[in-house]
């Protein structure tokens, strides 16, 4: 090797102090690469040169720094180079004579920059690079010095880019991990949102929002099936709106997701009918399924990068199969929110529109509900009730405690009728149902009470059943269509009853006595008068005057009335058997019974007011009556009429009556 | 979510952008284009709010590394505000709130910046 003169060693020395600088200082390849390249051009005194990063993954060469600058962005090296440059890996190579392997791009470059010395950047057996000079200044020739130095600084620039790829494979693996991190942690986002948002609306659109950024891609939509709709709805989109057409459930592509029970991602290589329709060409779908059951899709297009759109891969599947499952376990769980809420709702309003009052009591005995029906019977605040226990809300019922430590002893149902219920007032009447409060198990835990304000009720019931029996106060109680207590107009039948000669029988009886018998006579004659469902109009005296029609309408009214007259005339002759036996005067009882049209209604005044049947039958009925003599009734032409076929009557002579110009017919029973 | 816009206002010396949808490549270059410019003209100092951005994507991310390392050269800075619970999330894990803030309202990011 030829010697360099002292003022050439210092230069070089120089040089290499130079080079130490750059690559201490440095804190990036590209400042690096730039450093050295003007370093090395002028250390061996050459105008043009280059830089070149091999990238193994792409098979591609890229400029990290050029003497020139138009230099073309990357350069694929042809194979023939490779083989050539692992030859040289510890030297450099002279472009002269051995141009058979440079084609291509990299020809294309070479001849242009008039590229003399090609220097490959390898270690250990890794090509990272070449270093590329040109001319040497005035077309000298390089000289043996100056490829030694070439070699030195190519090794140092080896070994400072293999630091510089360390670097930028170790950024490239945080990334890397970044990204994956924040699959791990968008998949517990949505995990936790599976017990924290209750909003399927609100939850599609945060996972569809998840999905689209971590999958890097464009746009997105999920799609929900529709119950007898082949159309998929578009629950929630992003990016997606306006341009989206309406899709199918028997597209193709999402039978096939559902008979695979597996996603799908499309290429530029699928020619699927759903790429067409949505002149998209890179698609990813996966299911949004529970227990197999596939609820709809999310569905994801182009993947971007920075250099453009590229195809999903698996890796994206398994990732975006994950989300859904995800979200297919959160949108299930809110869906089934949803439906109980409306089903608590439903049942809220149910309980809340009925008139019985529900009380829950938990198993420790403290009411932990009450329905608005339970607060207006029980006249309290809602708050004085819940969280009460129900041996202080009920301490004045023992009946009611009874009950439910009944129904809890003997585990179960048991209800009471028209009991008093003091917790309200002395006045309050219940019925009350106690009952096991069950879970889904069956278990028990706690206890229902079901309670019925009948405190109205009672009220008509005493008031009426003073009138009419008790299933008649039943029936209209049940039935209000049919009671009309206004003035209308109806066919009726009446019979009155009045025992002969009691005034002058009454005279000789002391007052008590004459209350005794007439208690007696009328309990008697109105349990008959019950029996057949007459309505006791008045008790006048001795006098009874009932109606058969009236407030209800029967098809038998006429008969029943005949009927309760004969049964009275009977229960007399046994009563006087008895008053015989008792040494007291025997009592005579005359009916009549007239079947016609009245006026029929509350009638009196605004504080007495009676339920009553006027006109002319009322007073036919009752001269009738009259003229009736002991032990005898006697009935109209239209009672008879109406009853001939099913009693025996005698036809009397007819009678003037008062108030009527004609005589009346009129007939005797025969009993 | 509507194509991705923004708009650009002075703040004294802090230039702030305000964005509206998807913070991906497409916002991402727009967002960087608006900040080279302004870098070119002297700016150092970027506020980005991202208030109309629900979304942001890793070529998004990228794009905002390459603007801070920009910055990073004429010793600027770059930072954020009414960021949605997801863009927090993202931007703290892939590592961008190291080299760049994060500020709760404009009032505070302005405050933090000066």
């Amino acid at each position: 090797m030829e010697q360099p003169g002292t003022e050439q060693l210092e230069y070089y020395l120089s040089s290499l102090d130079e080079l130490g600088e750059i690559l201490i200082d440095a804190q990036k390849a590209q400042s690096v690469g730039a450093g050295i390249l003007r370093l090395t051009l002028g250390t061996v005194m050459a105008s043009k040169g280059a830089i070149f990063l091999y990238n193994k993954k792409t098979d591609r060469l890229s400029f990290l720094s050029s003497s020139s600058k138009e230099s073309p962005s990357s350069i694929t090296p042809p194979k023939p180079l490779i083989r050539e440059l692992i030859k040289h890996r510890h030297g450099h190579i002279l472009i002269e004579g051995q141009k058979r392997w440079i084609t291509g791009g990299l020809k294309k470059y070479t001849n242009k920059e008039k590229i003399k010395i090609i220097t490959p950047l390898f270690h250990k057996n890794s090509l990272l690079g070449l270093l590329c000079i040109g001319p040497k200044f005035m077309n000298e020739i390089y000289s043996k010095i100056d490829i030694k130095i070439l070699e030195i600084i190519s090794n140092h620039l080896t070994k400072a880019l293999y630091n510089y790829q360390l670097i930028d494979d170790v950024e490239e693996k945080k990334t890397e991990l970044n990204l994956k991190l924040l699959e791990l942690e968008t998949l517990f986002d949505i995990s936790v949102a599976i017990s924290s948002v209750l909003d399927i609306d609100q939850l599609a659109e945060d996972v569809l929002w998840r999905s689209v950024g971590i999958l890097n891609a464009s746009r997105g939509v999920i799609l929900l099936k529709k119950e007898g709709s082949p159309i998929l709805d578009p629950s929630s989109n992003f990016n997606w709106d306006e341009s989206l057409p309406l899709l199918s459930s028997k597209l193709g592509i999402f039978q096939d997701i559902n008979e695979n029970k597996k996603g799908k991602y499309l290429t530029d290589e699928d020619k699927s009918s759903i790429q067409k329709k949505l002149n998209e060409k890179n698609l990813i779908i996966a299911p949004i399924a529970v227990k197999e059951k596939t609820q709809g899709y999310m569905m994801l297009c182009n993947k971007e990068t920075r250099s453009g759109v590229q195809p999903f891969n698996g890796l994206d599947l398994d990732l975006l199969t994950a989300l859904c499952n995800q979200a297919a376990v959160a949108m299930e769980n809110a869906k089934l929110f949803k439906e109980i809420t409306k089903e608590k709702q439903f049942n809220e309003s149910i309980l809340g529109s009925i008139a019985t009052g529900v009380i829950t009591i938990d198993p420790l005995g403290e009411i932990d509900s009450i329905n608005s029906a339970g607060i207006k019977i029980l006249k309290k605040e809602k708050e004085e009730i819940v969280g009460n226990h129900y041996m202080y809300l009920f301490e004045k019922d023992e009946d009611v405690l009874e009950l439910i430590t009944m129904s809890e002893v003997e585990d179960k149902v048991i209800s009471e009728l028209n009991i008093p219920f003091k917790t309200v007032s002395e006045e309050t009447v219940i019925n009350i149902s106690v009952a096991p409060r069950l879970d889904p198990e069956g278990q028990r835990q706690g206890t229902v009470l079901a309670i019925e304000d009948i405190s109205d009720i009672s009220k008509v019931k005493s008031t009426f059943k003073r009138y009419v029996s008790k299933q008649v106060v039943d029936e209209l109680l049940d039935n209000d269509a049919k009671l009309n207590l206004g003035g209308e107009e109806r066919e009726v039948s009446i019979l009155f009853t009045d025992i002969r000669g009691f005034t002058s029988m009454a005279e000789k009886m002391t007052p008590e006595t004459v209350v005794t018998t007439l208690n007696e006579y009328f309990s008697e004659m109105i349990d008959i008068v019950f029996k057949y469902n007459g309505t006791l109009d008045k008790i006048i005296g001795d006098e009874l005057m009932i109606v058969y029609g009236a407030p209800l309408s029967a098809e038998n009214d006429t008969e029943r009335a005949v009927e309760t007259a004969i049964e009275m005339q009977k229960r007399i002759k046994d009563l006087n058997k008895q008053r015989t036996n008792r040494k007291e005067p025997p009592i005579h009882v005359g009916a009549g019974i007239n079947t016609g049209t009245v006026i029929s209604g509350n009638i009196g005044s605004r504080d007495m007011m009676d339920y009553t049947v006027i006109g002319d039958t009322v007073n036919l009925g009752a001269r009738l009556c009259s003229s009736a003599k002991p032990g005898e009734i006697l009935v109209s032409r239209s009672v008879h009429k109406t009853t001939k076929l099913l009693f025996n009557y005698k036809k009397l002579e007819p009678i003037r009556v008062k108030g009527k110009e004609k005589k009346v017919d009129l007939f005797r029973v025969l009993y | 979510m509507a194509d991705f816009s923004l708009t650009t206002r002075n703040e004294g010396n802090i230039v702030i952008i305000e964005t509206s949808g998807y913070l991906n490549n497409v916002g991402g270059e727009q967002i960087a284009e608006v900040c080279y410019k302004e870098i070119d003209d002297g700016k150092t100092l970027f506020l980005l709010n991202l208030e109309q951005s629900k979304v942001v994507n890793s070529i998004g991310v990228s794009i905002l590394i390459e603007i801070i390392e920009k910055l990073q050269d004429v010793e600027g800075r770059l930072g954020y505000y009414n960021l949605a619970p997801i863009v927090e999330k993202t931007f703290n894990i892939m590592g961008l709130t190291k080299y760049s803030s994060v500020y709760q309202s404009e009032e505070e990011a302005l405050e933090g910046m000066s």
